[in-house]
């Protein structure tokens, strides 16, 4: 027996956690209880790190965020059994679905009282440094000049909210009713098309602007 | 203010490959490459491409260092417990 706070739990290995999950009785409930209990540590774990994303929000609050997100993972984890590969330790496959939700959650918390449109519409580049642009003018003009002029306006929109204004993905694809893979992909072909642009309409080798510190 | 990022925009296009992974295939795949991480072994030869789409996806990459540092600690019988991390809330 493991102890994980106040319960302790069976030990498990990876085959006797699928064959107690897709029994019935109580040997499956005893093993959706302990899986609960594993899953409400890893939300407990991710949302403690991501306290800075949670704002106001009392302890209450966030333990019962946690719960939720326990309560998700194991309907989710329930459902996607015959996904799991056995290729890691059921529980770090299980602690991924519970993390996942957590983060997701307070990502939303952060992010849910900013007005986006704003954000997206708003073609300038904030926070541009005037001198810096003087000094690597020519690299800067042809990497602009082809995010103007090779991306769509969808592309253009999700480089500068994502890439430059730190708009989480899964929030940005909430906010356009789409979804991360989609705007992964949105951003990959955005990505390939400015390399293009710079390396062979410019006829420029793609390098930095300018050498990381050592 | 340091101004947008160009330097990591300009990275992030040189490096672009023509297939990517998606955020669907990285989360499948983050299990397995966090614990051959905790066990000392390669993960990136075992897991080819998930870095690659680590280090392009911020999202992916939070989720992957907090399962990271979830497992490590569970390997090393230090992961708080859940009353511990209630009480640290």
């Amino acid at each position: 027996m493991s102890p994980v706070g106040i319960v302790t739990v069976k030990t498990r290995d990876n085959a006797e956690w699928l064959s107690a999950l897709r029994s019935s009785g109580a040997e499956q409930a005893t093993a959706l209880a302990d899986l609960r209990v594993f899953l409400l540590r890893a939300a407990l774990y991710a949302l403690r790190r991501a306290r800075g994303n949670l704002g106001l929000m009392a302890r209450a609050e966030i333990e019962a965020l946690a719960e939720d997100c326990a309560q998700e993972s194991v309907l989710a984890i329930l459902q996607a059994l015959d996904r799991f590969r056995g290729e890691s330790r059921f529980t770090t496959w299980a602690y991924s679905f519970a993390v996942n939700a957590a983060l997701v959650a307070a990502r939303r918390e952060r992010w849910k009282r900013v007005p986006l449109d704003p954000l997206i519409e708003d073609g300038a580049w904030h926070g541009a440094d005037p001198g810096r642009q003087a000094l690597e003018d020519e690299t800067l003009a042809a990497v602009r000049d082809a995010i103007e002029e090779c991306l769509s306006e969808r592309q253009r929109q999700a480089l500068k909210a994502v890439v430059f204004d730190d708009v989480p993905l899964d929030e940005l694809a909430r906010h356009w009713g789409s979804n991360r893979n989609a705007l992964y992909k949105l951003l990959h072909d955005a990505r390939r098309k400015l390399k293009a642009c710079l390396e062979v309409r410019f006829s420029m080798p793609v390098q930095p602007t300018r050498r990381s510190e050592p | 203010m340091t101004g947008p990022d160009f330097d990591g925009l300009l990275r992030h296009i040189r490096e672009t490959a023509d297939v990517e992974i998606s955020c669907t295939d990285c989360f499948d795949l983050v299990p397995q490459y966090v614990d051959l991480e905790v066990a000392g072994q390669d993960a990136d030869a075992a897991v080819p491409r998930l870095r690659q789409h680590l280090d392009r996806c911020a999202v992916c990459r939070e989720e992957y260092e907090t399962l990271r540092d979830l497992a490590r600690l569970e390997a090393e019988g230090r992961l708080p417990s859940v009353d511990d991390l209630r009480n640290s809330l």
